[in-house]
């Protein structure tokens, strides 16, 4: 009844920021960031990529309630950068990642096409063509004798 | 580190890869993507004009709605409804429309199927400008995965007898599984790291001999089995990890692999670009 809309969990509403940088005044170097609209898939790999930098010395990410779609990054950094920077370095590092893992992609797809391409062997569509019929009948009218011609009971 | 890639099986619905040199977040957010982020379109309202079935109104547009539809595309093809100007009109660039309409009049079970869903032309024309959507649709999207395909068998979506009747209008859609399963690309996700447990992730349940009970996997064989007496190295990481895409046929699964990485991106560029 009150549920929320389902595409409020990832579409961007007027007037909605998609990121907020909070900073923190009482710990050195630190930040909390609010990302709207995005879920544990961005938070955890920015968490775990954030990490692997060095000059991070504390990266965490929560979904304080799983129907608010946001999520809560907190930075802290040694202080030879800001912790909003970071995160940008992060981002790119990881846009970085994937593209190279776009281009692997890319070549093992097209040498598996040079070898015969989608499923040259086996799956030319036999993978959909399982003849194995679930409802026991042959497709189309199966059925249809047991009825015979007996009146219908339905009144045309 | 650059991740390496290799793909060990690949067919039209189905991919099977092996993926290393990448971090669990990564390997994860992979498959949450293929799962739920990527668009693909599917019947979402239908306006049920006569249904004598003995199936109510509510599970016939249940199961319209599950049906894959081809989805090739789909980012150029169609708009989601909220961005377009039609304003939530559903104009010929952001919806489409197919019918049906089956009657029996024979003495026997008529199956209906996905092979009775036709492809309508657009009432809607769009408002101002054109758009280049339509222009951009290959020949059989919209339609159901392996319409008018022999070696296809199409989808049963009821059984009617003499005199029974099932029309109906549905308007199909594009959008993504966060908003409802049936726009997921994927029928099966397969994602497996560490075959033999050497990270401990998990303890398996096991009534008398664990070995015995719990028997590995294939993937078990691309990696060394720990020995007797080795240590547990409480400091390894995962790195190899096991995918299996099955896609529903809505989109190649060469498709959905390679959208992953620009959906990815994106959101990516979005908290990149607006936190500095």
């Amino acid at each position: 009844m009150n549920a929320p809309n389902r595409y409020e969990l990832y579409v961007i509403e007027e007037g909605e920021t998609p990121v907020e940088v909070i900073e923190d005044t009482k710990i050195p170097n630190a930040a909390t960031i609010k990302i709207l609209k995005q879920d544990h898939t961005l938070g955890n790999m920015l968490r775990a990529q954030l990490l692997t930098m060095p000059q991070v010395l504390f990266a965490g990410y929560k979904v304080p309630h799983p129907l608010h779609p946001y999520f809560i990054l907190k930075i802290q950094t040694d202080g030879t950068i800001t912790p909003d920077l970071v995160l940008s370095e992060a981002c790119n590092q990881l846009i970085g990642t994937l593209s190279t893992l776009e281009s692997k992609f890319k070549r093992e797809f097209s040498f598996k096409e040079a070898d015969g391409g989608p499923g040259a062997a086996s799956a030319a569509g036999g993978a959909f063509a399982t003849s194995d019929d679930p409802y026991g009948t042959g497709a189309g009218t199966g059925g249809g004798a047991g009825w015979g011609n007996r009146d219908d009971y339905l009144d045309f | 580190m650059d991740p390496v890639l290799r793909i060990r099986e690949y067919q039209r619905d189905r991919v099977n890869f092996v993926l290393e040199n990448v971090d669990l977040a990564m390997a994860n957010s992979l498959r949450r993507v293929m799962m739920a982020d990527l668009p693909t379109v599917a019947i979402d309202l239908v306006v049920v004009e006569a249904n004598t079935t003995v199936l109510p109104d509510e599970f016939i547009v249940h199961r319209l709605g599950m049906v894959p539809l081809v989805s090739t595309n789909c980012d150029a093809a169609i708009r989601y409804t909220r961005d377009c100007n039609c304003e939530g009109e559903s104009c010929e660039f952001c919806s489409m429309i197919l019918t049906l309409h089956v009657k029996c009049n024979e003495s026997i079970t008529m199956d209906v199927t996905s092979n009775h869903l036709e492809l309508q032309p657009h009432p809607e024309k769009g408002i101002e400008e054109a758009g280049e959507e339509p222009v951009r649709r290959t020949e059989n999207f919209g339609l159901p995965v392996g319409k008018n395909d022999p070696d296809v068998d199409p989808i049963l979506i009821c059984k009617i007898r003499k005199g029974q009747e099932l029309k109906v209008k549905c308007q199909v859609k594009k959008g993504i599984a966060k908003e409802h399963a049936k726009w997921s690309p994927c029928s099966a996700v397969a994602f497996e790291y560490d075959p033999h447990n050497k990270l401990r992730h998990t303890s398996y349940w096991y009534e008398t001999d664990e070995k015995a009970e719990w028997p590995l996997g294939e993937n078990a064989r691309e990696e060394e089995p720990s020995r007797e007496d080795e240590l547990f190295d409480f400091n390894a990481k995962p790195n190899k990890f096991y995918f299996d895409v099955e896609t529903d046929g809505s989109l190649g699964a060469q498709e959905v692999v390679m959208k992953v990485c620009d959906t990815f991106a994106s959101s990516e560029n979005v908290a990149d670009e607006r936190s500095t």
